[in-house]
């Protein structure tokens, strides 16, 4: 299935949106067939932080991991969020 | 209300400067014209009188001054308040040729920054709730504050023995943590680091919480830590690009 993340806005700051996106989408991916594809589609968001993004992706990617696929990412806000989003898993927690 | 309009010899009177120079701020981009249908240039009075105040200077006599609610055309008393005027300003950068790539990163840091202010800080505000966010594209800058808890205290919750507002800037800004225990998640201000000191285009913010004082430049290979004089409650931030 897609997600078309626009759809939760096109400004995606803040840890309390994603909070309530990720709320919004749980009933919808209730249903999906185990093994089914889940594309996350950018296209159309122009700005797009850790916050929002820490909220939501990490925890599509805990719960689906693999099954992710992303698309339409070369938003420059997006590719720095990704970025620090994949560097924090290396890191060790203070 | 008809906006008020000003020729340019009357805009380079109001602002104490000369017509060639506006004309060349105009080029530049520093100080964009408008032009009527003939051709001319003329400006919008509130234009002006914004270029003419320092809105880095407002924020922080915000914080110094007994607690009240700041200017209205600057105060966000909840973050709803915040994001309407974060997508006007990004939409004003849109606009702009020259940051019509990049303003996803400038309107994502000032995203980040203020947003810290209510995740922090909510229910806990100790005096004035919610946060100023002002800006000037003209002299492209941001600024940002809140008579929050700063980073010291929001720190101290989940790591003890933090020894002063420099260290915990330190820590802030190159750390994975959180100030929300029992989380250990906590990314912002190591992506605002992270954006600042690899960009492409010119990009500087200077941060102040408590008496420590954080400063990143992009081309940098990392930012510089400090403690000054002056004691700021909640935070401070002024980036420029």
């Amino acid at each position: 299935m897609e997600l078309k993340l626009k759809k939760f806005g096109h400004i995606l700051i803040s840890r309390q949106d994603g909070r309530e996106a990720v709320a919004a989408i749980k009933p919808v991916l209730k249903d999906l067939p185990e093994n089914e594809k889940i594309i996350l589609d950018f296209e159309g968001v122009s700005t797009f932080t850790p916050s929002w993004g820490d909220e939501f992706l990490t925890y599509m990617l805990e719960k689906y991991g693999d099954r992710i696929k992303m698309e339409n990412t070369e938003n420059p806000s997006v590719q720095a969020t990704l970025e620090i989003l994949n560097s924090i898993k290396e890191d060790k927690v203070v | 209300m008809r906006k008020q309009r000003l020729s340019i010899g009357k805009a380079a009177d109001y602002l104490n400067v000369s017509i060639d120079t506006l004309r060349r701020w105009d080029k530049k981009g520093k100080l964009p014209a408008n032009r009527t249908k003939g051709g001319h240039r003329f400006y919008y009075k509130h234009n002006l009188e914004l270029y003419k105040k320092n809105i880095f200077a407002l924020a922080k006599e915000w914080l110094l001054n007994k607690p009240a609610e700041p200017s209205q055309k600057f105060y966000c008393p909840t973050s709803l308040e915040f994001k309407q005027k974060l997508s006007l300003l990004e939409k004003n950068l849109k606009r702009r040729k020259k940051f019509a790539k990049d303003y996803p990163l400038i309107v994502a840091i000032a995203g980040e920054i203020g947003n810290n202010s209510y995740d922090h800080n909510l229910g806990n505000w100790p005096d004035i709730s919610g946060s100023f966010f002002a800006n000037n594209i003209n002299k492209k800058q941001i600024a940002l504050a809140d008579r929050g808890q700063g980073i010291l205290r929001t720190l101290g919750r989940v790591k003890e023995n933090i020894q002063s507002d420099k260290e915990a800037l330190y820590i802030a800004f190159t750390k994975v943590i959180s100030g929300r225990a029992p989380e250990t998640r906590g990314n912002g201000l190591k992506f605002v680091r992270n954006v600042i000191l690899q960009s492409e285009i010119k990009l500087s913010l200077e941060f102040y919480s408590g008496k420590g004082r954080a400063v990143f430049m992009s081309g940098n290979e990392k930012g510089m830590f400090s403690t000054i004089d002056t004691y700021y409650p909640g935070c401070l931030a002024l980036l420029k690009f």
